[in-house]
């Protein structure tokens, strides 16, 4: 089954290393950190729970097949202190969004969240602390 | 002349009444909430919100150790000494801590892991500690009434702490500790002889932290950690989530990742 995969950029290591994907494990033994790719789907369910969030979107392929994709991300502690809770990602259920990341080497449909696109084009993204520093 | 008496009373009125209000039974007041100790990404935030764009970092020095000499600190070293028999094991350890490591399965982490805490209550004969942490939130309630460790406590992850002044450092003595912790996350296991004392002081508006390690059994010498400056909060705690942990089965190898 294909489905809506988008690969957004082939970035090695450097911008990775500063965008750190922390996760109590380290990612780059979960997820393949060197090819970030895009699905667009329906925004499901949002679990906000340690140590990572968790997001649902269900996936049409172009057979018109539904297939859920899960994603963890970032720590509700870390959302929390940069000013973003559950209801964010909450008012957005039901609705279609893009998720960008980077996908799981076990070869599920599972990934680390890096951004995640609303429908009406508002974003929240990870990004290198050094751009909050230069801002 | 009034510019004068004004600063003769502020000498006299004023600066040992804000001196007297940081203290409390004639010693320093700790209390207060502190900003969040615990390591996260270091990530920050992009959010796009109608256009307009804004970029959030966090505060992550609480859970760092001071990059200046801190005064009143013990001299500190980077890493424990353990015996020679037992390095082998913390190698192994190290190396599989992300399967190894019961932090990473929202095991509790424990004293000293834990961290200084979020909130702290200071009453006349006691100390009260609140944290945030993504395995619950504990509490330690310590005595500083000059009472002996308890006889009939039974062995925790938090261990039996009773408190005491040392000048204006808060000395905190902590035993009686299950075995499942670590005290870092480079595998450094203990016995049930782990001793912890963590000692406390203000430095200005900050709280500052540090922490030595004894375990005879293991270690060849008690090992000081460098201190930890915690900066004052106005964040309220708040009930850590539930912790569901699922990334252990995909684990591919046993890539080494710093938490705390």
């Amino acid at each position: 089954m294909r489905h809506k995969i988008y690969s957004v950029a082939i970035v090695v290591t450097a911008l990775l290393a500063t965008t750190s994907l922390w996760a109590h494990h380290s990612p780059s033994a979960i997820f393949d950190m060197s090819k970030r790719f895009a699905l667009t789907g329906t925004l499901t369910k949002i679990d906000w729970i340690n140590p990572h969030i968790v997001v649902a979107i269900d996936v049409k392929s172009e057979e018109g097949k539904i297939q859920t994709w899960v994603f963890e991300s970032n720590p509700p502690s870390w959302f929390r202190r940069v000013g973003v809770g559950r209801s964010e990602f909450a008012k957005a259920i039901g609705q279609s969004v893009m998720v960008e990341g980077v996908r799981a080497k076990d070869g599920s449909s599972y990934g680390y969240l890096q951004k995640i696109t609303f429908a009406g084009g508002n974003s929240l993204e990870l990004v290198s602390p050094s751009e909050a520093n230069t801002r | 002349m009034n510019y004068r008496f004004f600063c003769i009373i502020a000498a006299v009125v004023v600066l040992p009444l804000v001196a007297a209000a940081q203290k409390t039974a004639g010693h320093p007041d700790l209390s207060g909430i502190w900003t969040y100790g615990i390591d996260l990404p270091p990530t920050a935030l992009k959010k796009e919100i109608n256009g307009t764009v804004s970029v959030k970092g966090i505060d992550r020095s609480a859970s760092a150790p001071a990059r200046t000499p801190i005064p009143g600190a013990l001299p500190s070293t980077p890493a424990p000494s353990y015996k020679p028999e037992f390095q082998a094991k913390v190698k192994h350890l190290s190396d599989n801590e992300s399967k190894l490591d019961q932090v990473f399965y929202c095991g509790k982490p424990g004293v000293p892991r834990i961290g200084p805490p979020r909130r702290i209550l200071q009453l006349p004969n006691e100390m009260i500690f609140l944290y945030e942490d993504i395995s619950g939130d504990p509490y330690r309630i310590i005595p500083t009434d000059g009472r002996p460790h308890r006889a009939d406590a039974n062995p925790s992850y938090y261990g039996d702490s009773v408190g005491r002044w040392e000048g204006d450092t808060l000395v905190v003595d902590v035993t009686n500790f299950v075995e499942d912790t670590w005290f870092g996350e480079d595998g450094y296991f203990h016995t049930d002889a782990m001793h912890v004392t963590e000692r406390f002081w203000r430095a200005g508006e900050n709280l500052v932290y540090q922490v030595t390690v004894e375990d005879p059994k293991v270690l060849t010498a008690p090992w000081t950690m460098a201190p930890r400056v915690v900066k004052p909060s106005n964040e309220p705690l708040e009930e850590s989530p539930a912790c569901v942990e699922s990334d252990g089965s995909r684990l591919l190898n046993n890539d080494h990742h710093g938490q705390r």
